[in-house]
């Protein structure tokens, strides 16, 4: 099961694993980027928080559409792809530990009869190695490979 | 073994798919009286105003039952339970053995007691068939003005949908707040605020004292004299647990079917979980029905453990954990929003934000954190909600706990039970010079 790694000692906080974040899932999040990591500080210290991609993902337990799936052979957690959607019931959001999830803003969509979604880490399935990890000049963030 | 499960929502669903996940061989039937394949009873609003199909409601796939060999018997009632035999007893005469039974039996709607219950054009709106049927009325009566009695999740859900079908709504509430049960005074104001944007008028401190119509409904009467015109009415005043099978069966009944923290009914071959059960509540220590779809969820899961044998302890039962957007506005409350009792020992921190209409507001006792309402902005709820659930200390950051870098960065060592993501820190990260020195810290030379 693939998971972030972080070592917080090497972080600057220079915040280019936000930007590479938000550019990567620019389709999903239309005219408002979002990152799905976040640089946090403790006493001006520079802490990245990212999702962990639970075993026992409360996101997952709480999600009533059914939308918030964890995939059984890549271990990632994320509620796109599936035949469920997301109806931005913000379950997910209240459910989290880490506070990773966030609700994408899109006024437009509330209009429109489709629904805002909750934004969350996919591990950009779409790249061999996620953005932030790509994008972090200091090998802050590691991409492993664990027994779950 | 053989596992019966009586309910088909989150709680009975959860169930099957766990004990199927831990048992290939096991016989798995689950009952429901309605017809519909499992669906997220708290998004039938969302089917009522179009934005979902039926299919959209499907938390499961259409081939779930297959997919996990469990035995659907949907549309078919179950009548009673013979405990001594260990069956089920169905309305058609069948009975369904058992060894081990989960009653996931759910809520249903209550009424008040007033007259003109008998009109056409009342209806309840608890599930999909509801739905279904207030759209075909609707769209046979050509509504223009309905009437929905209580401003809970359900009545104002109910509301956001008619209005966006270009209904005029009346919410009809007999306490002093809408969403009384979930939120405070002001972040409910927010949220009504939000609702009465769109043209839906909130009647607070009234009761429904009558619904009138000759051959149906054409007005409502609240209050001592008051009517409101209206060709349609849905009651949304609350639910109650459905215990009459477990209090026929001689099962322990208070306000819902009571169970131990293993979720058994006393009965040792019959478990109860969801919206049917009366468990303590983690945050306010007290004994009450636990309607929430996450609940519903953590607790079928732990049954279908308990069904195994495995004595899995749960203790994570909140019953006020809800979110919630209804137009514009996303608000989150959790555990004790409210502080009930005459309790002089708690303490409240609050920010709030007129303008931008973000309101937010921690409970707190004993530095521990026991409740929080977020509106207007829900980043990070759930770290919050944590804080909460775990029951952690957070007397060291009283000053910074509402402060915008306040994060889980500052229990980065508290794990919740997963793999941790941080390797260990090198103790020069603490040092005051830590910036400059960062490559030697590093290990860089």
């Amino acid at each position: 099961m693939k998971k972030l790694y972080l070592r917080i000692e090497r972080c600057s906080g220079c915040k280019r694993c936000e930007l590479a974040c938000m550019d990567e899932h620019r389709d999903i999040d239309a005219d408002k980027p979002r990152t799905r990591i976040f640089v946090e500080s403790i006493n001006e210290r520079p802490v990245p928080v990212v999702c962990r991609h639970c075993k026992d993902a409360l996101c997952v337990s709480a999600c009533m559409a059914g939308c918030m799936q964890k995939d059984q052979n890549s271990g990632i957690v994320s509620n796109q792809g599936y035949l469920q959607k997301c109806v931005g019931c913000w379950m997910c959001i209240m459910a989290c530990p880490y506070g990773v999830i966030s609700p994408s803003d899109n006024g437009a969509m509330v209009d429109n009869a489709s629904f805002a979604q909750a934004l969350k880490c996919d591990l950009c399935p779409k790249k061999d190695t996620p953005a932030c990890v790509s994008a972090c000049p200091n090998e802050v963030i590691e991409l492993r490979d664990i027994q779950e | 073994m053989r596992f019966v499960i009586i309910g088909n929502s989150a709680a009975g669903v959860n169930a099957a798919q766990e004990l199927r996940n831990a048992d290939k061989d096991a016989q798995i039937t689950i009952v429901s009286s309605e017809k519909d394949m499992a669906y997220s009873r708290c998004l039938i609003s969302r089917f009522l105003d179009g934005r979902l199909k039926a299919d959209g409601l499907y938390f499961k796939t259409r081939n779930f039952y297959h997919n996990y060999n469990i035995k659907p018997l949907l549309g078919k009632t179950a009548l009673s339970l013979d405990r001594p035999a260990k069956a089920v007893v169905m309305a058609d005469g069948e009975k369904l053995p058992y060894d081990k039974l989960l009653l996931a039996v759910g809520a249903g709607p209550i009424r008040p007691k007033v007259p003109g219950l008998e009109l056409p054009g009342i209806f309840n709106f608890y599930s999909l068939e509801d739905a279904r049927r207030i759209m075909k009325y609707v769209k046979d009566k050509l509504v223009k003005e309905a009437v929905v009695v209580g401003a809970g999740f359900v009545g104002l859900e109910a509301a956001y949908a008619l209005c966006k079908a270009g209904i005029k709504v009346t919410v009809v509430e007999r306490c002093a707040q809408i969403l009384p049960a979930q939120f405070d005074h002001i972040s409910s104001e927010i949220i009504r605020e939000d609702l009465e944007s769109l043209g839906i008028e909130i009647i607070l401190d009234e009761s429904l004292t009558s619904v009138n119509g000759e051959s149906a409904v054409e007005s409502v009467t609240i209050g001592e004299d008051t009517d409101i015109a209206c060709s349609l009415v849905i009651f949304a005043s609350g639910v109650r647990p459905n215990v009459l099978l477990a209090s026929e069966a001689k099962l322990n009944i208070s306000k819902g079917i009571v169970v131990d923290e293993f979720l058994n009914t006393g009965d040792a071959d019959i478990f109860a979980a969801g919206d049917c059960i009366e468990i303590e509540d983690a945050v306010t220590g007290k004994r009450q029905p636990s309607a929430t779809w996450f609940n519903a969820v953590l607790q079928g899961k732990f049954a279908a453990l308990n069904m195994r044998g495995e004595a899995k302890r749960y203790s994570g039962a909140i019953g006020i954990q809800n979110s919630v957007q209804f137009h514009r506005l996303a608000a989150i409350s959790f555990g004790m929003s409210q502080i009930m009792d005459e309790d002089l020992d708690y303490e409240v921190i609050s920010h709030y934000n007129k303008e931008q209409k973000i309101y937010k507001k921690l409970v707190l006792k004993d530095n521990l954190l026991r409740g929080m309402i977020f509106t207007g902005d829900i980043l990070k709820a759930g770290f919050y909600a944590a804080l909460i659930r775990e029951k952690i200390d957070v007397g060291a950051y009283k000053h910074k706990l509402l402060e915008p870098d306040f994060s889980y960065a500052y229990f980065r060592k508290e794990n919740f039970g997963q793999v941790g993501s941080y390797a260990v820190t090198p103790s020069c990260w603490q040092s005051p010079s830590w910036f400059a020195e960062r490559s030697l810290c590093m290990g860089i030379k």
